[in-house]
């Protein structure tokens, strides 16, 4: 146990081991951060194209979305990030970090497209109906009336995406990225403190904070949205 | 050749779902003030054909003419906006106020002035007696306040005609009578309105016509006396021995 607070104290003094745990983090908060830009976004379209009225200009569209989804869903993220680092994007110079956040970006649309997808289909036919029977056009009706009772829904899942691609990141070592799971790594090792226990608890605690602040800010805005709801007056 | 009174004239009207037919050659004409109960065994079809008369299930086959014009896929939209529909669950837009929930279409269709539009909710509201209820979300009223304000919704744009499907199926008793008194002060103030319900003795006295459909057919129709005290047909002796 004294060793265990004479290593905290090691590493907490050692403005090098701080600093890496630091650009670690940074790491992967930006992986994170820019895969969920792309992850909304591409999500988002892919679940529009899914849930759209069918027709024939969406025939194609919306096959090539499935199988989409099917492929990224159906295999392991660590897979498609080693076939994004030592295949597609095989270029020497090309910036590993934009790599991986297009990896984790085409990942994360995917899981996202039925997280939106599942929202929108879960507000009640009853609404669009009644849109429709007052003669509203379609696109009025999605945005005044489906969409923002799909973000309700829509929200908590989305959390816990968010959640997911900032732990999941931490694969990024696997390629020898330096995110906040490789930092800790770095510090443990031999030629540094020897001892692979502290920094990566400290690296956990980083990781714990983040997603804390995550999910706090989530409850925030669900609460928020729900003003129409009984359950709020509560 | 039609009169000009006709609201809407429907000529062989076919619905199918997938492989399930469930109207099968619906001739129908509706003349201004009428008030048209529909009524027929369950899954008979009435409540489709209710919804095919403003396309919130498109028909398979068949014309439809509203106010004379054939109504297609490009019209539907407008023509809409004269038909009002009432629904079995209300179908109140749950993220907005009652107030927004009446605005919604005259608002977004610019079919009138926002002052205007106020206005006339206030008016409509307080003649209900629910203006207390105007900024209020659907989820906190009672069903049969969620009904009234519906009914309220779909007289917003004046509409030629109003469509209730089944109106009072989803209220408790004490509300039914709350929604009925409204349906009948409308239908005095000569709306043309078509009804599919269950509530037989509200049928006999509100209808100028009764319609019943099984199998998806029109079977019989007529007067409420006429059809309720001497039935033409056998299955409408043997329906109406089951619920009267």
């Amino acid at each position: 146990m004294n060793d265990f607070f004479s290593k905290v104290v090691e590493l907490f003094s050692t403005p090098e081991y701080i600093d890496s745990l630091l650009h670690g983090f940074l790491l992967t908060i930006q992986i994170a951060y820019f895969a969920l830009l792309i992850g909304i976004t591409l999500g988002t379209i892919i679940a529009l194209v899914d849930v759209a009225k069918p027709s024939r200009w969406l025939v194609v569209p919306k096959f090539i979305c499935r199988v989409y989804t099917t492929i990224i869903r159906g295999t392991p993220m660590a897979l498609q990030l080693f076939i994004m680092f030592f295949i597609i994007f095989a270029i020497k110079g090309f910036p590993s970090i934009i790599t991986a956040i297009i990896a984790f970006g085409l990942n994360s649309a995917a899981y996202t497209a039925e997280v939106v997808r599942g929202g929108i289909l879960s507000v009640d036919a009853g609404q669009t109906e009644a849109g429709l029977a007052l003669g509203l056009s379609r696109r009025t009706i999605f945005f005044k009336i489906v969409a923002p009772q799909a973000i309700k829904n829509i929200i908590p899942a989305m959390g816990n995406e968010i959640i997911t691609v900032i732990k999941e990141t931490a694969i990024v070592s696997m390629v020898g990225m330096y995110d906040l799971n490789m930092a800790a790594k770095d510090i443990g090792s031999g030629q540094n403190m020897a001892s692979y226990i502290v920094p990566m608890f400290v690296a956990a605690l980083f990781y714990l904070a983040i997603i804390y602040l995550i999910t706090f800010a989530v409850k925030q805005v669900e609460k928020s949205l729900r003003k129409s709801d009984l359950r709020a007056e509560k | 050749m039609e009169d000009k009174n006709t609201e809407l004239i429907i000529k062989n009207l076919h619905k199918s779902f997938g492989k399930n037919k469930v109207l099968n050659g619906i001739n129908f004409k509706l003349t201004e003030g009428e008030r048209v109960v529909i009524l027929g065994p369950s899954g008979s079809g009435k409540s489709t054909f209710l919804r095919c008369i403003n396309w919130m299930e498109e028909p398979t086959a068949g014309e439809m003419y509203f106010g004379g014009e054939l109504v297609t896929e490009k019209n539907i939209r407008r023509i809409r906006r004269n038909i009002g529909m009432v629904f079995q669950h209300f179908n109140l837009i749950s993220n907005m106020t009652v107030m927004e929930n009446l605005m919604l279409a005259p608002m977004k269709l610019k079919l009138m002035k926002r002052n205007e539009a106020e206005k006339r909710v206030k008016d409509l509201l307080r003649h209900i007696g629910l203006l207390n209820k105007a900024d209020a979300y659907p989820a906190s009223l009672s069903g049969g306040q969620k009904q009234r304000v519906a009914i309220v919704r779909a007289m917003m744009l004046s509409p030629e005609v109003l469509l209730f499907d089944e109106p009072t199926s989803a209220l408790d008793p004490e509300s039914i009578g709350d929604v009925l008194s409204l349906i009948r002060e409308l239908a005095e103030r000569g709306m043309t309105i078509m009804i599919v319900t269950h509530e037989m003795s509200f049928a006999k006295e509100i209808a100028t016509r009764i319609v019943f459909i099984d199998k998806g057919k029109i079977i019989e129709e007529g007067a409420p006396e006429e059809f309720f005290s001497h039935p033409k047909t056998e299955r409408v002796k043997e329906f109406l021995k089951k619920v009267l």
